[in-house]
């Protein structure tokens, strides 16, 4: 436990020395104000102007969701982009012959900024929501963003192989979370086209108020997660050989 | 401290490496010469851990190696030929991280930098090191928990010659303390000079293993070159082991006409020529 501690704290280091990592964690939360203070500001403007009674504040629930997403995503991102450094230096296949191994680098660098990420979303959330979310809600919401999280950072991951490639991956990847989107806008039975997304079932819970379709949003999630770290493992493995 | 038997390992269907055995006794500086691709580094991997689909066995501190534990890497320090540091971080933050990743106490990161010749860029990022500084970085990582064994590649690959004897040095003062050294080499004459056995591998097998000097002694002996003037310079040789009887050189000796006499003895360059046919180049 002493080496994956030490290992995630060597994370950080390295984040201190990488303005782009460190803004990228920054980023929910000056995202969290400008949803917070200037959406609503810019709402009234465009009421006022337009005099409709509302343009913006049907959205405040995905506004909301998506808000849910973001902190888990760029602590995720900024983790996969530390890796992929490692793995260009090479730190990677070292640190697997040290006493912190295969198991802790990644709960090091995987498993430590989701609990983090976790516990952030919920925070922020809680302080920037624009609706009125139930805790029950912020958490389960907190859980679905952090998966989603570590599903970006696992195909980051997998399919790239430098940071250059992994930045570029990374803007492909956030598309998984426009699953969200999908059941606010289509109401048919084409929504379900992206129903292998898990984000698709966090936005039909919440749309729908229905905590329950949290659950297959979760074992999506863990299918998602389990077959990219295999692969993720497998290309890790390529390269030790 | 390392025993392998009958040791095989594939990437693909066909063998890599195959029916290998060997034994590395405590506190011996064991080299694997070989060409490229010729399986030394595939071999290091198995005994460091890192491949762990072979067939046979191979033990290594007690341990066999498929079944290793985080705990083996406490006794094992690893020298890789490429770089494995933060280039973004100073070679001081460097070895103070990875110490701090061993249970044991750590070796002092400013004495081990000394010793090495970078204390003065103890504070520099490793980004900013020459390829021969980086090495000498390295090198020091792997023994910062002073580990009973080290598996050190190409040790002295990148470094001028100063550099490359200060490196040979701290290996045999660590070899002098009682540890175990895997050296994997493409370079004879280091290995000549710093191991006690050598195995050469050519496609993933063992062709020779004895020590340096009984490998170059199985050749025969040394020959002897001279050089005389008689109308024009003149040459010849004869082994060592006849030159007794070789009256043309006896007779140069009584009259004092020898221009020039040497002794070239084989090198291990030679014998892995004779054994493998192959060069290591």
């Amino acid at each position: 436990m002493r080496a994956i501690r030490l290992s995630f704290f060597q994370m950080i280091a390295v984040l201190r020395r990488d303005m782009m990592l460190l803004v990228s964690c920054l980023a929910p939360i000056l995202a969290g104000f400008f949803f917070r203070f200037a959406i609503p500001l810019l709402e009234t403007a465009l009421t006022d102007s337009f005099h409709i009674t509302s343009i913006i504040s049907p959205c405040y629930e995905l506004i909301d969701l998506l808000f849910a997403m973001l902190p888990s995503t760029m602590f995720c991102f900024v983790s996969a982009m530390v890796s992929l450094e490692e793995r260009d230096e090479k730190t990677v296949s070292y640190l697997f012959i040290t006493p912190l191994g295969k198991t802790g680098y990644l709960f090091a660098r995987f498993g430590i900024p989701a609990v983090i990420a976790f516990f952030a979303t919920a925070i922020l959330l809680s302080v920037f929501k624009l609706t009125a979310l139930s805790p029950l809600t912020i958490l389960l919401l907190a859980a679905g963003g952090t998966l989603q999280g570590m599903i970006v950072a696992l195909l980051v991951l997998t399919f790239s192989s430098n940071k250059l490639e992994g930045m570029a991956v990374a803007k492909l990847s956030t598309l998984t979370i426009l699953g969200a989107v999908t059941p606010f806008f289509i109401q048919s039975d084409t929504q379900y086209v992206t129903s292998p997304l898990p984000s698709f079932w966090i936005g039909k819970a919440i749309l729908e108020d229905v905590p329950l379709y949290m659950l297959p949003a979760f074992v999506l999630s863990a299918m998602w997660i389990y077959f990219l770290l295999k692969r993720y493992l497998g290309k890790i493995q390529e390269k030790i050989n | 401290m390392i025993t392998v038997e009958n040791l095989s390992f594939s990437y693909s269907k066909s063998p890599f490496i195959s029916g290998m055995s060997f034994s590395v006794s405590e506190g011996e500086i064991f080299g694997f010469l070989g060409p490229s691709g010729a399986g030394k580094s595939t071999l290091q991997k198995i005994l460091i851990g890192m491949l762990r689909t072979y067939q046979g066995s191979c033990i290594v501190n007690g341990v066999e190696c498929k079944n290793r534990t985080k705990h083996f890497y406490e006794n094992i320090g690893v020298d890789f030929e490429f770089s494995t540091m933060y280039e973004k971080l100073t070679a001081k933050e460097n070895l103070q991280f990875f110490s701090s990743l061993y249970k044991k106490q750590p070796r002092p990161v400013d004495v081990l930098l000394k010793m090495v010749g970078l204390e003065q860029d103890a504070d520099k990022r490793v980004a900013d090191y020459s390829k021969g500084m980086k090495s000498r970085l390295n090198f020091i990582k792997a023994l910062l928990h002073d580990p009973p064994l080290l598996c050190l590649d190409e040790p002295t690959s990148g470094l001028d010659p100063a550099n490359s004897r200060m490196m040979k040095n701290m290996i045999l003062e660590e070899k002098a303390k009682g540890k175990t050294i895997l050296l994997t080499t493409h370079n004879m004459q280091d290995a000549a000079e710093l191991c006690d056995r050598v195995a050469f591998i050519v496609n993933g097998k063992i062709c020779a293993l004895d020590s340096p000097h009984n490998l170059i002694m199985s050749k025969g002996a040394a020959a002897v070159t001279y050089t005389w003037i008689e109308n024009g310079e003149h040459s010849a040789s004869c082994s060592l082991e006849q030159i007794s009887s070789d009256e043309r050189l006896k007779s140069l000796i009584a009259e004092n006409r020898l221009q020039s006499i040497h002794s070239s003895e084989p090198t291990l360059n030679d014998i892995f020529m004779d054994i493998t046919g192959r060069t290591l180049l």
